[in-house]
């Protein structure tokens, strides 16, 4: 009786942490998606933040030329093709401010051309 | 009436022609201007290179040359391939030599920000960033051999 009650217990509990607990866990490792449209001379949105240690996914669209977006410090470089799209997961280990730059020559505007990163705790 | 309007319009053609004409610069121009820049117009002697030194940091200085500053300067920085580049007044002066590596890190990026004036040299600001303009710096300071790098592009093979 006292087996049956544990192997019931033991039941009940493992269908509670599938049922409760996994869908939890997957939200918190499914990494965001962050939609970036670059465009000559700048990107949409122009300033993002996010969480340290929170993986995440950049996707950069291009709206016209070939455009790139690179945050040196955070050793991230990405480059899309004309009205591509390219993306790139990463996880940000370090907080501050951040300044990404179309790293794919696109005109007379390129070097004004940024993209601002607060990763926060 | 009509004579004095022909004097006039011959006088601004013989002006036109003999004044514009770009003669190089002979030794003591060329001293007074050199010195003049490198001690009163260019700016920035002071700032430094927050780039470190790297293979990586020159290859990208390489690239952002790429861009346009080949046009004038060729690949090698040192006029190879440039058609134009023997009838320019004042010259382009090849970046390998000693007036321009004289130059400290910071005036180097001042002259890519703001160009020199009246020489052909244009500013980049805006046009590159920061980051690309201090790694061309890098670059310049290790030029590859003068004619290792071929011609430009735009000027064929």
């Amino acid at each position: 009786m006292k087996k049956l009650f544990l192997l019931l217990l033991f039941s009940v509990t493992a269908l509670g942490a599938a049922t409760c607990f996994t869908p939890a866990l997957a939200a918190q490792t499914t990494p965001r998606r962050i939609v970036i449209e670059a465009k000559r001379f700048s990107y949409d949105p122009g300033e993002i933040t996010l969480k340290k240690g929170e993986p995440v996914i950049l996707v950069l669209k291009s709206r016209d030329v070939a455009h790139g977006l690179r945050f040196r410090d955070l050793n991230v470089d990405m480059k899309v093709k004309a009205g591509g799209t390219e993306e790139v997961e990463f996880t940000p280990m370090q907080t501050g401010d951040f300044v990404g730059h179309c790293s794919v020559f696109c005109g007379s505007g390129h070097g004004s051309m940024m993209l601002k990163l607060h990763v926060v705790n | 009436m009509m004579r004095h309007a022909i004097v006039m319009m011959s006088a601004a053609a013989l002006v036109a022609v003999t004044g514009c004409k770009a003669n190089p610069p002979g030794r003591v121009e060329t001293a007074v201007v050199t010195y003049a820049k490198h001690h009163v117009f260019i700016g920035g002697r002071n700032q430094k290179n927050p780039l470190p030194d790297t293979p990586e940091n020159r290859a990208d200085g390489k690239e952002a040359f790429s861009y346009y500053c080949v046009a004038c300067h060729g690949m090698d920085g040192q006029k190879t391939g440039v058609p134009f580049a023997g009838h320019m007044s004042p010259p382009i002066p090849s970046l390998a030599s000693r007036e321009v590596q004289s130059y400290t890190d910071g005036q180097l990026k001042w002259i890519l920000d703001y160009g020199v004036w009246p020489s052909g040299m244009p500013g980049s600001k805006g046009t590159l960033s920061d980051d690309e303009l201090w790694s061309i710096v890098l670059f310049l300071r290790h030029l590859p051999p003068a004619g290792s790098q071929g011609t430009p592009q735009m000027y064929g093979q």
